[in-house]
């Protein structure tokens, strides 16, 4: 076990040690196939290299991941640079494998992607994946009739155009399930809805991403407003409050 | 091991070619009522069901949205005749309104209707009783029961405008075409590998998110027993067909519908309720066909056998209901 601190004064020495004892990352199978559902959790080791990164990044020359996305993972939600925290290791993994293969375009993640090593991906990763999520504080709350609508298209969809509810693969609290769906509450509106955007004008995004694309499609721009700022607005608060009722049902 | 069975199909034409128009598009089409305007002409007139906002507000209203919130979270709103995870929208999609998934609007008026199954005239409420029997494994409201009331009444005002008596476009599942090979357990292990468990899982068992289920466990104790419609490999090639994975509708191949249906309805899941106490009379006297896996042995295990079977109606103790074995849904 290392303090987090440990490793802003004595980096170097430390990363060999982290590098001898870094347990063989058991998320390369899962990303083989799609049959690997139980999230691996980085171990303490990982999880202090992949601080590390996030703070100094991999190399002199390249900011850390914190720069942007902030050390507590709470990325930028007003100028659309997305939360990590709350994501899972596999789900950041598969994205960094993705920006540097050049399969999801993004010019300002592609240059830090394709510097990290494989295993310097995995302890980003599983750094990201550790932290407690957020409460977003800035979010600005919804006008009442465009939660109203975006709330009804997570929840329930509409079959008029199509649209799937959001909570059939992202679970009604948002919270997104295992490696499939990553977690939306509380997620930029700036950024989901730039992602709506890109599947709903009929970009792939990602490897992954044929369902986001078949459902955006069918997303009016008053639809992709309406979600980004519902989901945005989704508090861990409402979310815990939702799954309590849940559980004291027989 | 291998179970390889030859599978009958009727191709009824007409719906085969509605099937296939909707894959028209290079993208695949993700709702049968999602007409755009490019495409309207490729096929007949959808019928539309009214939305949430068209619900009166009245006492026929509260019935009507009470009907809707069962058939979205039945574990909520009718625990006491629900025994898995599952709930009535999971096949019947967008909440039953959605055509090719089984809409309620047509179901509604295709009922009272002889079935052969039970070999008497059904009401639209003893059809209901089946589903709560077979499809959520718990046990069938009486007739008359509240939860029955709520559910016929948001049936009733999805269909209204309806003709009763003809079979409306987009009732049941779209028919498929027989597979050009027989459908094999082991292709459509590999197709399920690879298109399926990402969301159901690799063991079938469903996923949940934030302790709620979110994607609905295929087989084990917490799916449908054997005496679902979804337990007839036809019923569950065509709705995987024209609806799996879920926003990507005919994106399988008839093929690989038709196989990962046969390796999903050769899994463990739960008694069929009309259980006699023996896996071979059971199976002559319900699954009498050459495509029904119940009595059939997969993997060293046969399917049906009380050893290694699920009980059905697993709901809570104490719980009302009368479970008459009529059908399957």
């Amino acid at each position: 076990m290392f303090a987090a601190n440990d490793w802003t004064r004595a980096p170097s020495a430390c990363l060999l040690v982290v590098m001898k004892i870094r347990p063989h990352p058991a998320a390369a199978a899962g990303l083989l196939g799609l049959l690997s559902f139980t999230q691996a959790h980085g171990s303490d080791a990982t999880i202090a290299a992949g601080r590390k990164i996030a703070l100094l990044g991999s190399a002199p020359e390249r900011p850390g991941c914190a720069s942007c996305h902030l050390l507590n993972g709470a990325g930028q939600p007003d100028v659309g640079i997305p939360r990590l925290a709350g994501l899972t290791s596999s789900y950041i993994m598969a994205q960094l494998g993705y920006f540097a293969a050049g399969t999801r375009h993004n010019v300002a993640m592609a240059p830090y992607a394709v510097s990290l090593s494989a295993a310097q991906k995995q302890e980003a990763a599983d750094y990201f994946a550790s932290l407690p999520v957020p409460v977003s504080l800035d979010q600005p709350v919804p006008a009442a009739d465009v939660a109203a609508h975006g709330r009804a298209l997570f929840l329930e969809g509409d079959y008029r155009t199509g649209v799937l509810a959001c909570s059939q693969c992202h679970g009604s609290t948002g919270a997104g399930v295992g490696d499939f769906s990553p977690r939306l509450a509380g997620q930029s509106a700036a950024y989901v809805e730039d992602e709506l955007k890109q599947w709903h004008g009929g970009a792939m995004r990602d490897p992954h991403g044929a369902y986001m694309q078949a459902e955006a499609r069918n997303l009016s721009e008053t639809d992709i407003q309406a979600l980004a700022a519902y989901v945005a607005a989704m508090r861990l608060a409402d979310n815990v409050a939702a799954i309590s009722k849940e559980k004291q049902t027989p | 091991m291998k179970t390889s069975i030859v599978l009958g199909a009727i191709a009824i034409t007409a719906v085969a070619a509605g099937g296939i128009a909707w894959q028209a598009g290079l993208l695949p089409h993700v709702s049968m009522v999602g007409a755009r305007a490019q495409d309207a002409d490729a096929k007949p007139k959808q019928f539309v069901p009214p939305p949430d906002s068209a619900i009166p507000n009245d006492k026929f209203g509260e019935e009507v949205k009470m009907g809707e919130q069962i058939f979205r979270e039945p574990a909520i709103h009718a625990a006491q005749f629900v025994g898995n995870q599952l709930r009535c929208s999971n096949c019947h999609l967008q909440a039953g309104r959605q055509a090719g998934a089984a809409p309620m609007w047509a179901a509604y008026v295709s009922y009272p209707a002889y079935r052969s199954k039970n070999g008497h005239v059904n009401s639209f409420e003893e059809r209901l009783q089946g589903c709560f029997l077979y499809s959520m494994n718990g046990k069938a409201p009486k007739l008359g029961d509240p939860v029955l009331v709520a559910l016929e009444s948001y049936a009733y005002f999805l269909a209204k405008g309806l003709p009763t008596g003809e079979k409306p476009e987009g009732r049941g599942y779209p028919a498929l075409p027989k597979p050009a090979l027989p459908a094999d357990y082991a292709r459509g292990g590999q197709v399920y590998a690879q298109k399926c468990a990402a969301c159901h899982g690799a063991q079938g068992l469903g996923q949940s998110s934030g302790g709620k289920v979110v994607f609905p466990a295929l087989w084990g104790p917490q799916s449908f027993n054997w005496g679902a419609g979804m337990g007839s490999i036809k019923h569950a090639a065509e709705f995987i067909h024209a609806n799996m994975p879920l926003g990507l509708g005919y994106s399988l191949t008839p093929q690989q519908s038709w196989d990962v249906a046969t390796y999903m309805d050769s899994q463990l899941r739960p008694q069929d309720p009309r259980f006699t106490g023996d896996v071979a009379k059971t199976r002559a006297t319900f699954h009498n066909s050459p495509t029904s896996m119940y009595g059939q042995t997969v993997n060293g295990a046969m399917l049906g056998d009380p050893a290694t079977t699920p009980p059905f109606g697993t709901v809570a103790a104490g719980t009302e209901g009368t479970a008459s074995p009529d059908e399957a849904n």
